[in-house]
């Protein structure tokens, strides 16, 4: 099955369900389990319907090479990359590309506003995503599963942030896109809060939206925040029970 | 006792304790831990070990330069190891020459050499946080292994005892440094390697002495 390029565009809602048979304001499935990986600081496994995503935090450390260290703060280093064989199609090339070095970006800046980063001068924080199995929404995905990465880790922070998409088909609004809905939807606004006091760290657009229409995405991003945060809470206990 | 994770809020008063932080007035934890709320003790599950003067470390010498030892410790913090103090008996030619030489050390240290010490002074220089030490005592033979920061307490125990029956039970000479690195050296290595794996991946169970000791009487079988 050939997605995106310029075909035709599918129907997204067929009598008020998604392709993927959701409600407008469902989210997938979501499974996530914490301290995967052994070797790693803090790491954590993550599904997210058909995506699969594995987090991994080490640090901190001392800042290499030692020009970029910053006397005052720890820096963080962010590393998404989608897995050569993640997706349906594209992404075949392994390394960075532009797209997966604007999401470590944004990545590491939604971890800049939530870990203290005063604590360690000079240091470094390595977070690494590697999505293994793509399926839209990878971006959220990385980011709910780093999180809990971080807060298994012992990495000190104020909150921890989830992240998740909200879009446009018509008139109607989408929570949580899937790949085809990603494609061919009107609008696109992937969205990470800190839920404890519910700051945006991180909030992009494709496409676009009225007013009224980003308030209510907005309102449908932090219903389901309360879902994907008990799911975090919930991973992370399960480490101590 | 409860499990606590970052940014739940732990009192609503502002109060003053590590792994948490003050905002608007109210303390959140910054750390998983667990709050027990008799005490108003906030125990953390995982943390990063951040030095205090007085603290015991066991590190590698990593650098040997201008009479000084660079002492890594698999943290972002620094240890140097600084020359003895010279006594001065009055000027030698115009310079100030505050510090011994290397030869003067009661011990010389090579790179790769293990070593403990305690930490003197915690000092922010220009670059990073470096941490002074003091009293250090190179180490022959043994084994070094990683811990996690966050369970070292659980393996020292309360007043040494966990130590002291890790110690008693392997035949071996255990020295915790609080960064996380633990030197063993001595009869049963393995053995007290497979203890302190179980403390750290009990620790937070309760009855962890009984377990231990009955895995030292077993042998670990």
């Amino acid at each position: 099955m050939i997605m995106g390029g310029s075909g035709e565009k599918p129907q997204l809602i067929i009598n008020g369900k998604r392709t993927d048979g959701r409600v407008p304001d469902e989210l997938r499935p979501i499974k996530l389990e914490v301290g995967t990986l052994k070797n790693a600081e803090g790491s954590a496994y993550l599904e997210w319907g058909n995506n699969k995503v594995l987090a991994a935090v080490y640090g901190p450390k001392e800042a290499q090479p030692k020009h970029i260290a910053d006397p005052n703060r720890a820096i963080i280093k962010c590393r998404y990359q989608m897995a050569p064989f993640s997706s349906l199609e594209e992404h075949s090339r392994s390394g960075p590309n532009r797209r997966a070095i604007e999401i470590s970006k944004v990545t590491k800046e939604v971890f800049e506003n939530v870990i203290l980063l005063d604590n360690f001068p000079g240091s470094e924080i390595d977070i690494f995503i590697e999505v293994l199995q793509s399926d839209g929404g990878t971006r959220a995905a990385g980011i709910t599963a780093a999180a809990a990465a971080v807060a298994s880790s012992g990495i000190p922070m104020k909150d921890i942030p989830y992240a998740v998409s909200a879009g446009k088909a018509g008139d109607l609004i989408l929570l949580d896109l899937n790949k085809i809905e990603d494609n061919y939807s009107d609008a696109d606004m992937p969205v990470a809060i800190a839920p404890r006091n519910n700051e945006v760290l991180l909030l992009q657009m494709d496409g676009s939206m009225s007013k009224e229409q980003f308030d209510s995405a907005l309102q449908m991003i932090k219903k389901a925040g309360e879902t994907i945060t008990k799911i975090q809470r919930d991973a992370l206990e399960a480490r101590y029970r | 006792m409860k499990i606590v994770l970052p940014g739940d809020k732990i009192s609503d008063t502002p109060v003053r304790m590590e792994n948490a932080i003050v905002e608007n007035g109210k303390t959140y934890a910054t750390v998983i831990g667990m709050m027990d709320e008799s005490r108003g003790a906030f125990i953390p599950l995982e943390s990063v070990w951040y030095p205090r003067e007085g603290d015991f470390i066991v590190g590698i010498i990593e650098n040997s330069k201008n009479n000084v030892y660079t002492v890594s410790m698999d943290s972002p913090f620094r240890g140097l190891i600084l020359p003895p103090p010279r006594p001065r008996f009055g000027g030698r030619g115009g310079r100030d020459e505050r510090f011994g030489r290397h030869e003067e050390r009661r011990e010389i240290m090579h790179m790769g050499d293990i070593v403990s010490a305690f930490v003197k002074e915690v000092k922010r220089e220009a670059d990073q946080i470096i941490l002074i030490l003091d009293r250090p005592r190179r180490l022959t033979g043994g084994k070094l292994i990683e811990v996690r920061p966050s369970k070292v307490p659980r393996i020292i125990g309360k007043e040494s005892t966990m130590l002291r029956q890790l110690e008693t039970g392997t035949k071996c000479t255990i020295l915790v440094g609080l960064n996380g690195i633990v030197w063993l050296n001595g009869e049963d290595v393995p053995l007290a390697q497979k203890a302190i794996a179980k403390i750290q991946e009990e620790a937070h169970v309760g009855g962890l002495t009984e377990r231990i000791s009955e895995l030292l009487e077993n042998k670990g079988r």
